[in-house]
This record gives structure tokens, sequence and C-alpha cells, in this order.
């Protein structure tokens, strides 16, 4: 290959919040540093750097992998010694298969999350702003888009919720589907019951009503959700109201009765309700599930929601490896079809150079021809170069398709045509 | 005119490929198969629909035969899905409808040139209520025990904590399933209890008694009275989920023992007689 494919890199497994942070290329660098600079052997470059990853990649020949460290540890005011026991480096097929499989979220701290494929996205934006990237980078990062598309499409593994306040509102939609037309209540104030409001406020819910013993923390959470705060004792009052309930409050007992729910069913004329207990120990009585329309989730139910889903992701992530795996040889291919590019090239120019020289010679033997005969010569010899091509070219193509012995049918082409033939050689001719 | 062995043949080859494609996306979770799938049914529904029209019935031996009975349940069950989908946007229930379509369809080829013994004194009028009714509200039955049957299953599931995984996770909600056997109650109802008095009416002049003590027309008040249960429930004392589910899942089941039961092996004057 004239071009070697480089990644180096940092992330949540080799390195450390604090390394991570010390060698980030987001936050504290300047534009300009969005790609490494294309010179020595760095021919392009590409800069992926988030919370959980900082990772460089490079086309070029030489040393790449040294290169990009040097340059790195530089802008972060270090030096490559303080760099290089956190970095992992990969080259060509390994580096296409680890950019896929970031890609496609296979190697990130939560499998099969959304975000990181918008900030490769973002990362590839940058670099051709910089005008950084070239052919190969080019192809390559819109490669890895299509494959973590493919991933998404035909695996589920990111198809299922990994988060307790995220598997709360899927079990909503499951329940009650769209949810424009449901609302929620917010009993309490913990992190996890707030996450799950924002989900669901994302999910498209119409309004949230929070109660909170403190009335003014509830005001400032109500504000939050764009919101309607309610006095904390009249909550049941307001059960005939709401369609999703989210208890997270200090309770030693029940807040919430299976007889209250009878009742408040009675008024409802038997809407669905579901209940998502995140407080321990539990503010609904667990027998309230037990009623007809209502469903009972609590913190152990969601976990076991959550590990479940978790275990799926992990089994997709196999199924999504033979994809990456299967798009790597693809690349591959394509990128050792590069190669015997120049070789077609030549072979091309030296046939025609021959042919031009074979007719010119043909013609001042013949003397005066007229047009229609010349045209008809020309016309010969073109197609007998071209069809004597052919096979030389299609011998090339598909052997480079082929990962073993490409450097040798070049050879051997390049020899057998005497492609690297001198200029006396060819005026020998 | 189109054959009956043909068109039946035609119409069978589309549900099955409907059903197949449409089940494999389904559970594959492929978006293109499942589209796939629906795009046979409903030529299946246009090619039934087209056969109708040009007087399929004409050419089977007797005019309309069990067998034809049932593959005209079968396009009122895909018709009825049609609408739920333009309604509710939810392409699981057309492939549900031409699996259930596609078993109407197998279960009437036997019957093809079964005659169903009609008194001589009775009208076409007769067929357009009495049957046609009938029928449609049979289709509509058809659909709320799908959608109840696939309620009570997902209900469960969610009830018992249990997960609601691959091909499952892509089944419609259960609010949405609820709102179908809402709208099948509703709409069938009525439908059916026209049905059953036009039979009533009409018997008069035929047997000189509205009620003449056949089975089949036991069975069939016992399934109004359920389906007056439910529907009255439903409306008035706001059942919802799983009872309506229950009962919509019951009376189709004796829907079906009303058909292939009494129809078949029991003396009434429904019977269908093989030619």
């Amino acid at each position: 290959m004239d071009c070697d494919i480089v990644l180096v890199g940092l992330n949540h497994r080799s390195a450390g919040v604090d390394v991570r942070e010390r060698f980030a290329l987001t936050e504290h660098c300047d534009p300009e540093h969005w790609a490494v600079p294309c010179t020595g052997p760095i021919r392009e470059s590409v800069i992926l750097s988030t919370c959980n990853r900082v990772e460089l990649l490079a086309a070029g020949k030489g040393d790449v992998a040294g290169q990009m460290q040097r340059d790195w540890a530089q802008a972060r005011h270090a030096t490559p010694a303080e760099l290089a026991p956190y970095v992992y480096v990969y080259k060509n097929r390994e580096a296409i298969r680890h950019l896929f499989s970031v890609a496609s979220s296979l190697d990130s701290m939560v499998i099969g999350e959304p975000q990181i494929l918008g900030q490769l996205k973002t990362a590839y934006r940058k670099a051709v702003s910089s005008h950084s990237t070239g052919a190969i980078l080019n192809r390559l990062l819109h490669k890895a888009f299509s494959v973590a598309k493919r991933v998404r499409t035909e695996t589920s593994v990111a198809s299922s919720a990994v988060s307790i306040s995220y598997a709360a509102v899927e079990l909503a939609k499951r329940i009650f589907g769209d949810m424009h037309a449901h609302n929620a209540m917010l009993v309490g104030a913990g992190e996890m019951a707030e996450l799950a409001a924002k989900h669901l406020l994302q999910a498209g819910i119409s309004e949230i009503l929070v109660a909170n013993r403190t009335f003014s923390r509830g005001q400032d959470l109500a504000r939050q959700f764009s919101g309607r705060v309610i006095p904390f004792e009249k909550m049941t009052a307001y059960l005939t109201e709401v369609d999703i309930i989210i208890t997270s409050t200090a309770a030693q007992e029940s807040l919430i009765r299976a007889r209250d729910i009878r009742t408040v069913l009675k008024i409802r004329k038997n809407r669905p309700m579901f209940f998502i207990d995140i407080a321990v120990p539990r503010n609904i009585d667990p027998d309230v599930n037990g009623l007809d329309n209502v469903y009972l989730y609590d913190i152990d139910d969601l976990r076991e929601v959550v590990e479940e889903n978790q275990a799926i992701r992990r089994d997709e992530a196999l199924k999504a490896n033979d994809i990456v795996n299967e798009e790597v040889e693809h690349f591959t291919a394509w990128l050792t079809s590069l190669d015997v590019q120049p070789t077609i090239v030549d072979l091309i120019h030296r046939s025609e150079e021959i042919g031009h020289k074979e007719l010119e010679k043909t013609l001042k033997r013949l003397g005066h021809v007229d047009e229609a005969t010349h045209e008809a010569l020309e016309a010969l010899v073109g197609a007998m170069v071209k069809k004597l091509n052919h096979d030389p070219i299609m011998f090339l193509k598909n052997d480079g398709m082929a990962q073993e012995g490409n450097t040798q049918r070049i050879s051997l082409v390049r020899r057998i045509f005497n492609l690297d033939a001198t200029g006396s050689h060819l005026k020998e001719l | 005119m189109i054959s009956p062995d043909l068109s039946t043949g035609v119409a069978l080859a589309l549900y099955s490929g409907a059903v197949i494609t449409g089940i494999f996306g389904m559970l594959a979770r492929r978006l293109f198969w499942s589209r796939c799938g629906c795009i046979l049914a409903f030529s299946a529904f246009a090619f039934q629909t087209l056969t109708l029209a040009l007087g399929f019935h004409k050419a089977l031996p007797g005019g309309l035969t069990a067998g034809a009975y049932f593959q005209l349940m079968a396009w009122f069950v895909v018709l009825c899905a049609l609408i739920a989908l333009v309604k509710l946007r939810q392409p699981s229930t057309l492939i549900f409808a031409a699996t259930l379509g596609l078993m109407l369809f197998v279960m009437s080829t036997p019957y093809l040139t079964a005659v169903v013994r009609l008194p001589e004194t009775l009208s076409t009028a007769f067929y357009a209520l009495h049957i046609g009714t009938l029928f449609l509200s049979l289709a509509l039955m058809a659909l709320a025990f799908a959608a109840g049957g696939l309620f009570l299953f997902l209900e469960n599931r969610i009830k018992s904590k249990r997960s609601v995984k691959g091909f499952w996770q892509d089944m419609p909600a259960l609010s949405l399933l609820d709102r179908i056997n809402a709208f099948t109650v509703i709409a069938g109802y009525p439908l059916y209890t026209l049905g059953i008095l036009s039979g009533l009416v009409w018997a008069r002049p035929v047997y000189g008694v509205s009620m003449t003590g056949d089975p089949k027309e036991i069975v069939s008040i016992v399934i109004w009275l359920l389906f007056s249960i439910l529907f009255h429930n439903r409306l008035t004392r706001g059942w919802r989920g799983r009872k309506p589910a229950q009962v919509a899942v019951g009376i189709f089941l004796l829907c079906l023992f009303s058909i292939f039961v009494v129809n078949t092996f029991m003396n009434t004057h429904h019977a269908f007689i093989r030619n």
C-alpha cells in the first residue's frame, strides 16, 4: 500500500479521566488544532475528542504514528513519553476495524449509545473545514458512517434502554403508545426521577405535575420541566388526572395504597396508570400492580429490565462485529486496489504510445492515404490497444482485490510489459 | 369469468406471500419485508375485490357456497384491517388480518362446492342484510380477537415484569390494542344485532316461527348476549383493557365453534351440504 492508515488514541479503558482531560483536544485547543498538521509523513488527518476518548486518525507514509504522538503531546504541552503509556496504536486493517467499531458504538462504555456517531460526524466536519482530509480519509469516514447505520439497522445493539430512567420511559411507551396525549406526576425529587421526567418530556409527554414536600423545591422543578407544582398533601386527588406517576420520596410508609387507587380508577373510568417507584423504601403499595389497568415497576424491576437489555446488547454486539469485519474487508480491498491504479495508467499510456508510433510508421510507408483510410487505421489501432489491455487490466484489478501477492502481480505486469523502461528503451522501440 | 379454483389459488398465493414476508419482517424486525407483506396483503385484497366484482360466486355450483362465505369473510377481515391501518397507522394489523385471511382461505378450499341450503322464498335482500351484516361483524370480531389475544399476552408480560423484546417489541402499545377492541366492538355489535334480527324476522314467513330451536340460533343468541355484555360494559361502565380483551377472545372462539362445529356436524338448517 502506498499509504498507511494509522490510528493513535486513548480511551476510557486505557486512561483515567484525569489523563483523558489532560490530553483532550477539544476544549482547550485552537480551531486550527482540530486536525493534526498535515506535514512530514502525515498526508490526511482527523481528530476525535470526546469525554471518553481522544483519537487521532491519519493517512500517510513513514513514521506516521510517531509524528502524531509528537504533535499531540506538543499541542497539550507534554512530552511524547508522558503520553505513551496510555496510548494505543492501530495500523491499516486494525485502524479501520477500530474506527468502524467506534462509529458503531461497539467500543463505547455503554454499548450502542447513540452520541458517538454524532461526535464522529462533528469531528469529520471540523477536519474537512480544516482541509486536512483527502481521498482516503473522506472515503474511510463515509464508510464508517454507513457501517454504523448498517449495524443499527441490522442488529438490536441500540434498541433497548440501558439506564433505569430510560427503561421506565420505554415501558410507558409500551403501555400508552403515543405519549402526547398523556401526562405525568413527579412525587418527590430524586436524581433518577428527574432524569425519567426529562426522558418523558423528550418522548413528548404533554405535561408534568410536581408534588414535593418542600413547595419551593417543587416550584423549581416545575419550572425546570415547564410543568405545574401541586401541594404535596393533595397529591392523591390529582391521581385522577395523571397517567404516569414517578415517586422518589424519603417517606418510610407507602404514600399510595391499592385501596386509594381502586377509587381513583372508578373516577378515571379505568384509564390505565403507570407507577414508577424509584424510592427506597418503596412509596407505593406493591398490591397496586394487582389492579386491572394499573402497572407498577419499582427500582429492582427496572434494574432487572436494564440488566436484561445490557445482556441483549452484548449479544447483539457479537453480530455487529461480524458486520464490522465484513466491511473492513471491503474497505481494505478498495484500499489495496488503489495500488494497481498507477500500473494500469502506465500500461494504457505505454500501449497507446506503441500503437501511435506503429501507426505513424505504417502511414509513412503507405504514403498518401485518404481521410477515411486514415480514420479506419486509427480506429483499428485504438481497438487493438484497448482489447489487448483488457486482460492484463482485469488481471490486475481482480488480483488487486486479494490481499496476498498484490505487489508480485504488479511487478509481474510491469516486467512483462516493460513498464519501467527508460527513455532509451522506448526509443529503441 | 374467472374460475373459482383459479381465483382461490391466486388469492391463496398472494395471502401466503403476504403472511410469509410480513411475519418474517416482523420477526426479523425488517421494515422492508413488513412493507412487502402489507403490499402483498393489499394486492390479495384488491384481487379478491376484483373477483367479487366480476361475479365470482356465479361460477360456483348453486351460487354462494360455504367456501365462498369463508372467502367473503376473509375479504371483510382484511377490509376492516385496512380501515384500522389507515386510522391507527399500524402495519402489523394488516399482517395479522392477512394471516386470518389466509386461514379462512385455506379453510374455504374443501367447501368451495359445499352449498348452504337456503329456503327458496328468501330473496337476495336477505343475503345482503343477514349474511352481509353477520359476516362484517364476524370480521370485526376476528380483529377484536387478534387485538385481544395480543393485549392479554403483552399485558401479562408487562404485569409480571417479563421482558417484551425482539418481535414483541414492535407490537402496538396496550392502549392502541384496547382502542382496536373498542372500535371493533362499537362497530361490530350493531351489525351483529341487525344480522340476528333480520334472521329472526325472515324465519317467521319461512318456518312459521322466529325461533325454531335450531342449534345455530341458540349459539348465535349466546354470542349476541355476550356481545351485549361487552358492548354495554364498554360504553357505560368504562370497561378497558383485560376484561374486554378476554370477552372478545371468548366471543370469537364461540363464533368459530358456531361456524365449524355447528354448521358442519349438527343438524341445523344452516348446515353446509357438500355437492
